[in-house]
């Protein structure tokens, strides 16, 4: 359902950072207004913590703010374009975090949510048919790896630690995961 | 050991965030000259758009709205660069601009700093010479690390003002930005925190340019890029 409704908004999300590009906050204002919360949820799953998550959105909507000017419509939809400034953004905070090491607990150690969980996720990607199909034809703990990272921003070294497997099998995995996705997906 | 000869599934793994904070430092550089590879980017993030989707909806704290149009306040207008800035530089400027937010440092809080810094340098500065123009250097807390000196004679140093915990093997690399487009350059690698001249050579020096510390391996990045974690950053303004 979520991705229908996302989908449906796409040519406003389009429209939206063309006025942002010219200097119109409120079109920053509606691109919050529709997908803030739904970017605080995909940040949360790396992230953990509501703070950070809103955080990663926080400089994302400056970053789109900034660079609505160079958004290319040719190149993929505004909706994929405002997520992929999040996630670059939450995998570097995820990163940082990482490697400051702060005597808080790290993030790494934070249980993720059951509704994080790879299996939960594909339950939810039911109105994403192509995707969800393709996902199906890959052996469960294959599957899992490559939503671990994608959906928790997990490392190579995280997902080999989580399922006990050495590294080198989860690297070429994923590698082969990503090969019949590519197939699959066209 | 990740294989470089199937473009697409090395494209899959940058956009699952599998790259090392190296690798992705230098897909992304790769990605800058090479449309075929930004293509097999967006084509992946398309495909996995619809995982985005499935995420649970929260309600934003009632301050985040606020606090995004404060720091709009302060950068005013967007980038004109749709047009003006060479494609092969967008990449790298989208990765420092990265940089530049990190956990969205108050950009009001440097302009401040700056200002102390001034006070700061001046008690610095027992000697006679006065510096042209000053950098200090602020942590992800806004704690200033060290300051930058640019010299009439084109001198530059760096004074460190809190000591750095640099890990075995590291090292501290100084980096400089003038221009997005062309990226950070090196300017200098120290062991430890420790006052150093910085090399500038032939490279533009002016207000408002950046200056970085990075922790990178004890030889200097491996790419030529900052790849660690940064220790502290700021930009250049006029001494009074």
């Amino acid at each position: 359902m979520a991705v229908n409704a996302a989908q449906s908004h796409g040519t406003g999300i389009e429209q939206a950072l063309a006025a942002c590009a010219g200097g119109d906050k409120n079109a920053l204002r509606r691109i919050y207004d529709q997908e803030c919360p739904r970017m605080i949820g995909v940040a949360q799953r790396m992230l953990k913590r509501r703070a950070l998550a809103e955080e990663a959105v926080q400089d994302s909507f400056i970053l789109i703010w900034r660079h609505a000017g160079r958004f290319d419509p040719q190149r993929g939809s505004g909706l994929t374009w405002i997520y992929a400034i999040l996630r670059n953004r939450t995998l570097s905070i995820l990163r940082d975090e990482k490697r400051m090491e702060t005597d808080e607990s790290p993030i790494a150690e934070e249980a993720a949510s059951e509704e994080d969980d790879p299996e939960t996720v594909m339950a939810k990607l039911s109105d994403a048919k192509a995707l969800r199909g393709c996902l199906e034809t890959l052996p469960a703990p294959r599957r899992g790896m490559v939503l671990l990272a994608f959906v928790q921003g997990l490392s190579h070294g995280e997902i080999a630690g989580k399922l006990g497997m050495p590294l080198g099998t989860v690297k070429s995995w994923i590698r082969r995961s990503l090969l019949a996705l590519k197939e699959c997906l066209g | 050991m990740i294989q470089d000869h199937d473009p697409e599934i090395r494209a899959g793994e940058y956009v699952l965030g599998l790259l090392g904070a190296a690798e992705t430092v230098a897909f992304e550089s790769q990605m800058a000259g090479d449309p075929k590879l930004g293509a097999a980017v967006a084509r992946w993030r398309e495909r996995l758009a619809p995982i985005d989707a499935t995420a649970q909806r929260f309600e934003p704290s009632a301050g985040l709205w606020l606090r995004i149009e404060n720091e709009l306040g302060v950068i005013s207008a967007p980038l004109q660069t749709a047009s003006s800035s060479p494609a092969t530089g967008t990449r790298i400027a989208q990765w420092w601009d990265n940089l530049w937010l990190w956990r969205g440092a108050a950009f009001a809080g440097v302009a401040t700093a700056v200002l102390l810094a001034i006070g700061l340098v001046a008690a610095l500065d027992r000697a006679r010479r006065q510096p042209v123009m000053v950098a200090v250097l602020l942590t992800e807390t806004n704690v200033a690390a060290a300051v930058v000196n640019t010299f009439a004679d084109g001198r530059v140093e760096l004074l460190p003002l809190q000591d750095i915990a640099v890990p075995q093997g590291r090292a501290l690399e100084i980096w400089t930005l003038w221009d997005r487009a062309t990226g950070p350059r090196s300017v200098g690698l120290i062991d430890r925190a420790r006052a150093v001249p910085l090399r500038l050579d032939n490279l533009p020096l002016g207000t408002d340019q950046l200056f970085e510390i990075t922790v990178e391996p004890a030889a200097g990045s491996p790419t030529g890029r900052p790849t660690g974690p940064i220790i502290a950053k700021g930009l250049t303004a006029r001494r009074l």
